[in-house]
């Protein structure tokens, strides 16, 4: 059990619309939901009365791509309230978020833009997650972003970056060990030596997805299956935590049976540890 | 003039709106192209702001940057080449969101003049929002603006159904009024009712057979070739979770575009007169309109009736 108490949700999938029809219609045995945030904000409509069904059946888990809680920009207050509001709305059990920054000056990549790992970054976003959390009233869970690239100013490696942000701020950690995977390809370290520095105790989630292997580097596009060395490094980060599993998947989405199929697949690594 | 109730057209389920997602866009960041690329040393930034601002004019400015004294080297990737996957995700990323909006725009001028235009347009309208659910709102515009495409009027208007259709999933869908309600109103009282349209509900007037397109590739995969200009009306709108696209007469057009700019079911009526139309067919189409009225109700046209000079809202 993580130091925030919250439930071992079980094996649970990514929401995409794709398969709203499905789940509307044959309510399928699914543990849980997670929901990207951004989706069912700025709408009244068809996406925000699909959700409201499927909360009323399914525990489910906001997850964000927009807080940019390492911008150096102002946080959107406006964004964040409206967070809150669709937490309350949909009883979600927790929110989530990237360790990572979108944009500045008023423009925002919609991407998940890398952070030096710097003493300065450190100071900066902890003083962030702490004043969102002030408004959500809830611990921010923040996720280990896939990087391309890293900045010759880090002065400390993602992982010891991650143990220090996480006690300072006093947050949970969202940990995607296939991101664990594409990073330390990318990067060249060892996905274990990553695992062995986190603090498990703050981890109440665990990700997989598959991934895009163009030779040179990965990239974390959420297609396919999701491969064996991820599923491997699965099983020894559930066994420290015991944390709720998910898989996403992206992009060439499959039939629901079949992408529930692929979740369910995480049962033979984590049993053990359940 | 033929004033049956065309048949509406069912949304096919896949534009369910744009979905966001923390992956990057699929088959859009591979290895990056490198040429051209400057290699001089850019200046290093000295705080985590100027570097934030140095690394978002790499990514959306007009120049690629060599990010030489910033970025590392990977073990496989220099520098250059790992900006470049988040230079080239931007934009991927970005032509992904216009193309689920738009993919019959998409599809209609090809994935070369599609994306040359959604360039345009993200070089116009950078996002400024937390959601990307707005951001493809100006596209029908840009189609418009200079250097305009061949066709323009064409592909703006098509732009126009398509984001109606964004909007409209995106609107709060009234529930439907209750004929068992409208029939509570008292005979004499109808001409001065007043329909208020639903927020789920657009009202599209073109000047080509805009819909007609749409349906030939939503329903068939096919891209008609572009029809010659002919006036059209289509109204968009959903009932609860499922979108509509409904074609109407001129007719109906008249007395729907009334009742939506806030006349009375009198004057709106009066409408088919004062058009000019001949006797006969006002005859039919005052016949018709009950019948129209019925299934824009029923559709989910109008979110409530107002009854009365004093606008008395009908009790729910």
């Amino acid at each position: 059990m993580n130091r925030f108490s919250l439930p071992n949700l079980g094996v649970g999938l990514g929401l995409r619309t794709r398969h709203y029809g499905h789940i509307l219609e044959h309510v399928p045995a699914v543990d849980w939901f997670e929901i990207i945030s951004e989706n069912y904000l700025q709408t009244r409509g068809r996406p925000l009365s699909v959700l409201d069904r499927i909360a009323e059946r399914y525990p489910v888990v906001m997850h964000g791509v927009s807080m940019s809680i390492g911008s150096t920009a102002p946080l959107d207050h406006a964004y964040l309230q409206q967070l809150k509001e669709l937490r309350a709305r949909i009883g979600a059990r927790w929110v989530s978020d990237h360790l990572c920054w979108t944009g500045v000056a008023g423009k925002n990549t919609h991407d998940l833009l890398p952070l030096p790992y710097t003493e300065e970054s450190l100071r900066h976003v902890v003083r962030r997650i702490r004043e969102v959390q002030d408004v959500l009233e809830a611990p921010l869970v923040l996720e280990n972003p896939s990087t391309y690239l890293e900045f010759e100013g880090s002065s400390l490696k993602e992982w010891e970056f991650l143990a220090a942000l996480s006690r300072e701020a006093d947050c949970g950690l969202l940990l995607d060990v296939n991101n664990i995977y594409v990073s330390a390809f990318n990067h060249g370290f060892d996905p274990y030596q990553y695992l062995a520095g986190i603090p498990f105790d703050r981890v109440v989630q665990l990700h997989v997805s598959g991934h895009t292997h163009y030779g040179t580097h990965i990239v974390d596009t959420h297609v396919g299956p999701v491969i064996e060395p991820v599923w491997q490094l699965l099983a020894a980060a559930h066994q420290r935590c015991g944390a709720s599993v998910l898989l996403e998947w992206d992009a060439e989405i499959p039939s629901f049976e079949q992408t529930h199929a692929e979740a369910l697949r995480a049962e033979q690594y984590i049993g053990a540890a359940s | 003039m033929s004033d049956r109730l065309p048949e509406p057209r069912l949304e096919p389920s896949q534009p369910w709106a744009a979905e966001r997602a923390s992956a990057m866009p699929l088959g859009l960041s591979g290895v990056p192209a490198l040429a051209g690329l400057g290699l001089a040393p850019a200046a290093r930034p000295r705080s985590l702001s100027q570097l934030q601002a140095w690394m978002m004019d790499a990514l959306t400015g007009p120049h690629a940057s060599s990010g030489l004294g910033i970025v590392v080297d990977g073990p496989q990737l220099p520098a250059a080449g790992r900006l470049q996957i988040y230079r080239h995700a931007y934009t991927a990323r970005l032509l992904e969101c216009l193309r689920d909006d738009y993919p019959v725009l998409a599809a209609t001028l090809g994935d070369s003049r599609f994306e040359e235009l959604g360039r345009r347009y993200i070089g116009l309208h950078p996002s400024d929002s937390f959601s990307l659910n707005a951001w493809g709102r100006h596209l029908a515009s840009a189609c418009a603006a200079p250097p305009s495409l061949e066709h323009a009027v064409f592909y703006a208007e098509l732009a126009v159904l398509e984001w109606a259709l964004v909007e409209v999933t995106h609107a709060q869908a009234a529930a439907p009024l209750d004929p068992p309600e409208l029939q509570r109103i008292p005979s004499e009282a109808w001409s001065e009712i007043r329909l208020i349209a639903s927020d789920a509900l657009r009202l599209l007037s073109f000047q080509y057979p805009v819909n007609a397109h749409y349906q030939a590739y939503r329903s068939e995969g096919i891209v008609l070739p572009l029809p010659a200009a002919t006036p059209s009306t289509t109204a968009v709108y959903r009932r609860e979770l499922t979108l509509w696209r409904m074609d109407l007469t001129p007719a109906m057009t008249r007395v729907l575009s009334a009742l939506l700019a806030g006349e009375t079911l009198g004057q709106a009526l009066a409408r088919i007169e004062l058009d000019g139309a001949d006797a006969a067919a006002v005859a039919e189409a005052e016949r018709s309109v009950m019948v129209w009225f019925q299934a824009w109700v029923t559709s989910g046209f109008f979110a409530r009736v107002e009854v009365g000079r004093g606008a008395e809202s009908l009790p729910r």
